[in-house]
């Protein structure tokens, strides 16, 4: 009988995440019964894309007990430049006036280019000069930040708003497959695509493993011949990958770029990777676990929206949330050891 | 146990998706909703706005406001429009976040077929042509910078404060963004409203504070300890960054009562810590926003639009000369 309840209760703390998710739904649908619909189903889907793509580049990095505070400017940089090369031909306030139409790939690798250039400064920080995370992500936080500013304000125009973006681009990133009467989203298509790569990186690939065995007790991983600076080098790479595409994407998806974009991004992608069982301190965490996270967080804005909660309280219960799910995640990891 | 969690998930989301197939009921012409998005819940201006809007609305028993807090997040402004737009709201009204997204959000709501107000941040206008069921109501950018100018080049001319007798004005600006229309429409018109009025400027320092009163503190105190003997006018586009200005002054010693030791401040918008400031001689003069004016405007035109009117129909309310925009004055207050 005592077997059996802490049975149950290992079983209830293994599933609290969809079970906290699952409650959160029937909650809102029993409040606002016309919640019920496919269209708000894949507008939390489409709209936890590119948080949840930001999230799988900064939970890699969290599995190396470290942590990113540039992610959000970063993906703020890129969407900059990626917004300012696709600006609409016929549009009046174009960055650069003679430019011609570019093919979609070229501002695509380039905000690649950007986000791995800021996340390889980060690696090598800490793999090289051995600095914590927070301390070098902190750095290139404000740098990123500052050259945003830099190429946003300038003249002819100044600092505005990069907005008149090419339908091409526009049409990419915001249209949808319709099947019947079903829309669903380019954006869940590029997201779900993204994640199960991710998922063969991490559970399939050697990277994978290393990452979890740095992750879980570095000086181990370096007895048992794995290299550590190049294991880290190779996460943080993947990182800004990942940045620089959540960045192309949330350009378009906003529909303009200001100095603005990005700005927290990093604090809710940090969010929904511990509130899907990441753990702060190493070696824990799973692909399926930081996308749970993320759409966790996004049904919060978007069910508590919805049923018209207090805007003040919102934040609120976000805070708690995060509270909940963490202490639920550390009680899980405490049973391990 | 784990398959009756998954069970209950599957259910739930499944209860989600197939729930979607039946339709919505109708609302009736007597029970309106209006969707509202604010920029930024704890911005001071907009806040009285939006409380003024609220009492409107509660003035109104068929219609009801559903508010939202953008949080200064433009990418959390759509995410809210979708939801609103979900609900089958019967009109929106929109304080942007960023107004180069102004497309975006008008094909939203072109899609759904829902009329939109813009108010106070002002969106091109040839963005809002492009749907015929979209307005503006705000002010003129210029005209803030404009009063604001018209009233310092009438404290100039009382001649006590050209410290070095140079007849120019040496001046400080505190600008509220890098990108936003209002702060650079205030920043350029105040001083050309100056030199057109014949006084010469100077200026001594700009700094970008982010319309916030520390940032603008900040500023004042490495001013002072650079120029404190040089400035003579301080032009702030809010009063928040006035009061953080003058509290630099006055840890400089100026501006504490003393006439002989005062550096003559501006600010916009006539907040109720402005008007004290004002009252107790800390502070030169600041520009009244009319913030329940636009709410009252707000509201009738969304009114009329959710009612599927025309929007000033039945009002005093008249387009500016964009056929699109209307325009609530601005006052000086001093």
């Amino acid at each position: 009988m005592v077997k059996d309840k802490t049975k149950l209760y290992d079983k209830l703390l293994n599933y609290a995440l969809p079970i906290i998710l699952g409650i959160m739904i029937l909650g809102v649908i029993i409040i606002e019964p016309s919640f019920v619909s496919i269209k708000n189903f894949t507008n939390i889907l489409s709209q936890a894309s590119t948080r949840a793509i930001l999230a799988m580049g900064v939970a890699g990095l969290i599995v190396l007990q470290g942590t990113d505070l540039s992610a959000g400017r970063i993906l703020g940089l890129s969407a900059i430049v990626s917004a300012s090369l696709l600006q609409d031909i016929n549009y009046a306030a174009r960055m650069y006036p003679n430019l011609e139409q570019l093919p979609l790939i070229v501002p695509f690798l380039i905000a690649i280019g950007i986000g791995v250039f800021f996340t390889l400064i980060n690696g090598f920080g800490v793999a090289k000069l051995k600095l914590h995370a927070f301390i070098i992500t902190l750095g290139t936080q404000l740098i990123a930040y500052g050259a945003a500013l830099i190429y946003i304000d300038r003249p002819p125009l100044g600092a505005q708003p990069i907005a008149g973006l090419d339908e091409r681009y526009t049409n990419l990133v915001k249209g949808a497959f319709k099947i019947g009467n079903i829309e669903i989203p380019y954006l869940i298509i590029y997201a779900a695509i993204i994640a199960v790569i991710m998922y063969f990186v991490w559970n399939k690939t050697k990277l994978g493993k290393n990452m979890f065995a740095i992750g879980g007790n570095p000086e181990a991983a370096a007895v048992s011949g794995v290299n550590l600076t190049k294991n880290i080098m190779y996460v943080y790479l993947i990182a800004g990958i990942l940045y620089g595409i959540a960045g192309f994407l949330e350009a378009a998806r906003i529909g303009s770029a200001t100095s603005i974009t990005g700005q927290n991004y990093e604090l809710d992608a940090i969010a929904a990777c511990v509130v899907g069982g990441v753990s702060f301190s190493g070696g824990v965490g799973t692909i399926p676990g930081v996308l749970i996270g993320s759409i966790i967080l996004q049904f919060i804005n978007y069910g508590l929206n919805f049923i018209q909660v207090n805007p003040y309280l919102q934040i609120i219960v976000k805070g708690l949330i995060i509270i909940v799910a963490v202490s639920i995640d550390v009680r899980k990891y405490i049973e391990k050891k | 146990m784990k398959k009756l969690i998954t069970v209950l998930v599957v259910v739930a989301m499944l209860t989600t998706m197939l729930g979607g197939c039946s339709s919505k009921p109708a609302t009736s012409s007597e029970d309106l909703e209006i969707g509202v998005l604010i920029y930024k819940y704890d911005d001071t201006y907009i806040s009285t706005v939006r409380q003024a809007l609220e009492a409107e609305a509660d003035g109104h028993a068929n219609a009801t406001l559903l508010m939202n807090d953008s949080q200064n997040d433009q990418s959390k402004q759509n995410d809210q429009i979708d939801i609103l737009i979900e609900k089958n709201v019967d009109a929106l009204i929109v304080n942007i976040v960023d107004i180069g997204a102004a497309k975006t959000v008008i094909d939203k709501a072109k899609a759904a077929d829902i009329p939109v107000v813009f108010f106070n941040r002002e969106p091109d206008a040839e963005v809002i042509k492009t749907y015929d069921k979209a307005r503006f109501v705000g002010t003129k950018p210029e005209e803030a910078g404009i009063i604001q100018g018209e009233m310092m080049a009438e404290v100039w001319n009382e001649g006590k404060y050209d410290r070095n007798n140079d007849e120019v004005m040496q001046y400080v600006m505190l600008k509220g963004d890098a990108d936003n229309p209002e702060a650079i429409a205030r920043t350029e018109y105040s001083v050309k409203t100056l030199n057109e009025k014949g006084v010469k400027t100077e200026e001594l320092g700009l700094q970008v504070a982010n319309w916030d009163n520390d940032k603008a503190n900040q500023a004042m105190e490495a001013w002072m300890a650079k120029d404190g003997d040089k400035i003579e006018f301080v032009i702030a586009n809010n009063d928040g960054m006035a009061s953080g200005a003058i509290s630099a002054l006055q840890n400089a010693g100026y501006n504490k009562g003393d006439a002989d030791k005062y550096i003559p401040v501006f600010g916009v918008d006539a907040t109720d810590e402005a008007k004290n400031l004002i009252e107790k001689g800390e502070m030169t003069g600041t520009v009244k926003q009319d913030g329940e004016g636009m709410a009252k405007a707000v509201f009738a035109l969304a009114l009329n639009a959710a009612n599927k009117k025309e929007f000033i129909e039945g009002t005093d309310y008249k387009y500016d000369e964009s056929d699109i925009a209307v325009r609530i004055p601005y006052q000086a207050y001093k």
